[in-house]
């Protein structure tokens, strides 16, 4: 199997008492599969995407990346966060080629590199440009093609459009589709926006709320680019909402 | 486990602490590497701590008395300084006529240094109290509006546009709104001004004074009494340190409700 | 634009009123002695320009306090930088260094003068090291400010990156914290500049504090109050120039713009 969740628990201990966040999670993703993890709440979905990441430790269970245990963070497992995290003191370029260059490969090489990706993602002729004057949905956008550029094997994308507005989400939406259909990737993609979920992915893990445990699993095969007013998208949608449990 | 860690590094300070006190003590009484009037052994400037709260030589005065004659100076400088200080800046950042006219020759007058001034106070005041006092002014005075000005051009313009829209007065606006929300600045204003009125402070007693800190480590220095000198640092660093405490003290109390 | 005109404007107009003020003040009778005419000041200035006052014109006297500052200045910042920064990313470094740092910082630079005095005697070392260690403080407090703040999800994406742990600091760290080192060394080269004029007016036989120094022992009104205008166009032209400088390096940063 390409990513393996084997059975993973998590329970953060501190001096207000024990908080269980993440319960027998277990599922795997087959390679260039395009899996959403949906679910309510704050509680566990980002925790897992850490803990696949390798920036937080399980509390039990494993991770194993084709066969091999991950235990710290490394650039087979891109991350793109919700609130981006761009070296505001590199331009562009510089944000989407840190992996490369961290890696030690010439500069000739990764630059031409970045430039695709910059390109991919439709910012082109804003190489030179600082984070600050970037509007939040082309930063994420730099986000996203920094995350490409280390040539992950799998995208860890953490509720990557959950800080942008309605309209600019609606578009990111439709690139991550373009994108990811140009460039094959595994995508594990948290959010909480059903229309979002159904919208990008081959298959939707549904998450409980606190401690998170896997509820059920869809997968989606509807044609892409799909559309959100489709008699089947809403009877799907109608359908997940149903069983999600959203707690107040 | 992450008791024992920070144990550890405690462990680390101590030992460097040690080592440095065991270093200056080897090459100095041990050794002899140093000639005294350079660097005293750490022992005897212990000793000479001690035998300066009761001695008078060389200077003239023990070292409570200098202490005292400090900060008698120190404060009256400060105290006036902040009292000029807090109404020029508050009314450099509210009122735009006096921002214009006022701002540029304040922008000028705070390049140059407190310690500058000290022949031409010498002269109006004389090398009493007073003359140290205005150099301490100086300092104070600069600091004091700096912060001040920038705490109250910083008021949130929300909150600015909640007071008009309940009717409140210019003069009301700023004495209920800008001038509470500008505490925190007002306070680090004080607290970067007394470190100033403590230098300046030192650099007048250098200069012109027959008593204080500043003045009984420069006479120490004239006889070459560098134990008395680096006793006079210390004093005039616990000093500085005490009278910040203090003043964070009363910050704690005031800003609290903020 | 029209911003900083209306500024320079205001400018203008009230050191203009500034300096009439003082001439009619200095025309009174009982101020004779404690104002001299800015005329004259002025006239001394130029003057100064051109034929030496003591061993230099103004120009080296000026020169010679710039150069001061600049080697006392530049040491403090290298060293300032490595030691701030050693403190703050490695707990050893903190452990060894903050028990000093804690210990000399409440000690004024100033104080320093009699031990630099006995220790360096009276030539240029003691100044050097009057203003190093005055500026030292400053610029270590803002590193250390500055580097302890990094935003630990930042390290978090580098590290994801492939950034290696020994990159993080140069990749990373300090980067981050440039705008606040920046603030540091603003802050230190005016405590450095004022440091050099106390230095000079306590033992030097040139640059800007000796001019009001001699002003004082030779009872010449006019010559401190142009030494003093000096140091306060001099302290104003650093200030500016690290503002410029800052723009051009913190161009990503909101704080240089």
């Amino acid at each position: 199997m390409f990513l393996k969740i084997d059975n993973i628990n998590k329970t953060f201990t501190s001096e207000a008492g024990n908080n269980e966040v993440l319960k027998n999670v277990h599922f795997d993703i087959k390679e260039n599969e395009f899996v959403v993890i949906f679910g309510p709440g704050q509680c566990g979905k980002s925790t897992l995407l850490n803990i696949i990441a390798g920036l937080e430790k399980e509390s039990s269970g494993n991770v194993y990346l084709e066969d091999k245990k991950v235990t710290k963070p490394g650039p087979d497992r891109a991350v793109v966060y919700q609130n981006i995290l761009l070296f505001p003191w590199l331009t562009v370029m510089g944000n989407v080629e840190f992996g490369p260059k961290s890696r030690g490969i010439k500069k000739s090489i990764r630059q031409k590199d970045a430039q695709e990706y910059i390109d991919l993602v439709g910012l082109n002729g804003f190489e030179k440009s600082f984070p600050v004057k970037l509007s939040g949905g082309m930063k994420q956008r730099v986000g996203i093609a920094r995350a490409y550029c280390s040539k992950p094997k799998v995208m860890l994308m953490d509720e990557p459009f959950g800080a942008l507005d309605a309209q600019t989400r609606y578009l990111m939406q439709e690139e991550v589709v373009r994108i990811s259909a140009h460039e094959k990737r595994t995508v594990l993609f948290v959010t909480n926006n059903i229309e979002e979920a159904i919208y990008l992915a081959d298959r939707i893990i549904v998450m409980t709320n606190c401690p998170s445990t896997i509820q059920k699993e869809y997968v989606i095969d509807l044609p892409r680019p799909r559309d959100y007013t489709s008699e089947e998208f809403l009877r799907l949608r109608q359908e997940i909402s149903s069983i999600v449990e959203f707690t107040r | 486990m992450k008791r024992l860690k920070i144990n550890k590094f405690r462990v680390i300070s101590a030992v460097t602490l040690c080592v440095f006190v065991l270093v200056w003590y080897l090459v100095t009484a041990v050794f002899g590497l140093f000639p005294k009037t350079m660097l005293p052994s750490p022992d005897s400037v212990f000793f000479s701590f001690i035998k300066k709260l009761t001695s008078t030589v060389p200077d003239g005065g023990t070292l409570f008395e200098h202490i005292f004659a400090s900060l008698v100076v120190a404060l009256t400088g400060y105290v006036i300084g902040v009292g000029v200080g807090l109404p020029v800046g508050i009314s450099m950042a509210w009122f735009r006529p006096v921002d214009h006219f006022v701002r540029p020759v304040f922008d000028f007058l705070r390049t140059i240094p407190g310690i500058a001034w000290i022949p031409i106070f010498t002269v109006w005041l004389g090398i009493g109290l007073s003359a140290k006092a205005a150099i301490i002014f100086v300092g104070v005075f600069v600091g004091t509006v700096v912060n001040v000005y920038s705490g109250i051009k910083q008021t949130n313009e929300v909150h600015i546009w909640v007071a008009q829209i309940f009717g409140a007065s210019k003069i009301e606006i700023l004495k209920r709104v800008a001038i509470p929300s500008a505490l925190p600045y007002i306070f680090t204003g004080l607290r970067v001004s007394l470190g100033m009125a403590w230098l300046g402070l030192i650099a007048a007693e250098l200069l012109a004074a027959q008593k204080g800190l500043g003045y009984m480590i420069q006479v120490a220095r004239n006889f070459g009494r560098s134990d008395l000198v680096i006793v006079g640092m210390i004093t005039i660093g616990i000093m500085g340190a005490l009278l910040t405490l203090a003043l964070e003290f009363v910050e704690r109390r005031v800003v609290k409700g903020i | 634009m029209s911003d900083r005109k209306e500024k320079t404007f205001w400018a203008v107009v009230s050191l203009s009123l500034l300096t009439i003020v003082w001439f009619f003040a200095s025309q009174m009778e009982s101020m004779k002695t404690l104002l001299p005419n800015p005329v004259d000041v002025f006239k001394f200035l130029v003057a100064g320009a051109i034929s030496p006052i003591g061993q230099h014109n103004i120009w080296g006297h000026i020169l010679w306090s710039l150069s001061r500052v600049f080697v006392g200045y530049t040491l403090a910042a290298v060293c300032g930088i490595v030691i701030g920064s050693a403190m703050a990313w490695t707990k050893v470094g903190e452990a060894i260094i903050k028990p000093f740092y804690l210990l000399l910082r409440p000690i004024p630079s100033i104080a320093w003068i009699p031990l630099a005095i006995l220790w360096f005697g009276i030539d240029e070392k003691s100044k050097y090291f009057i203003i190093f260690i005055g500026t030292l403080l400053i610029i270590m407090t803002n590193v250390y400010d500055g580097v302890r703040s990094v935003d630990k999800n930042l390290l978090g994406a580098a590290r994801m990156l492939g950034a290696k742990e020994n990159q993080l600091f140069f990749k990373v760290v300090l980067p981050s914290a440039v705008p606040q080192i920046f603030s540091g060394l603003q802050v230190g080269l005016g405590a450095a500049w004022a440091t050099m004029v106390a230095a000079e007016m306590i033992r030097s036989s040139e640059g800007a504090g000796w001019i009001i120094i001699m002003g004082q022992n030779s009872v010449n009104m006019v010559q401190i109050y142009a030494g003093i205008i000096l140091i306060g166009v001099v302290g104003l032209f650093l200030v500016t120039a690290m503002r410029f400088l800052e723009a051009k390096l913190c161009a990503w940063n909101i704080r240089g713009k």
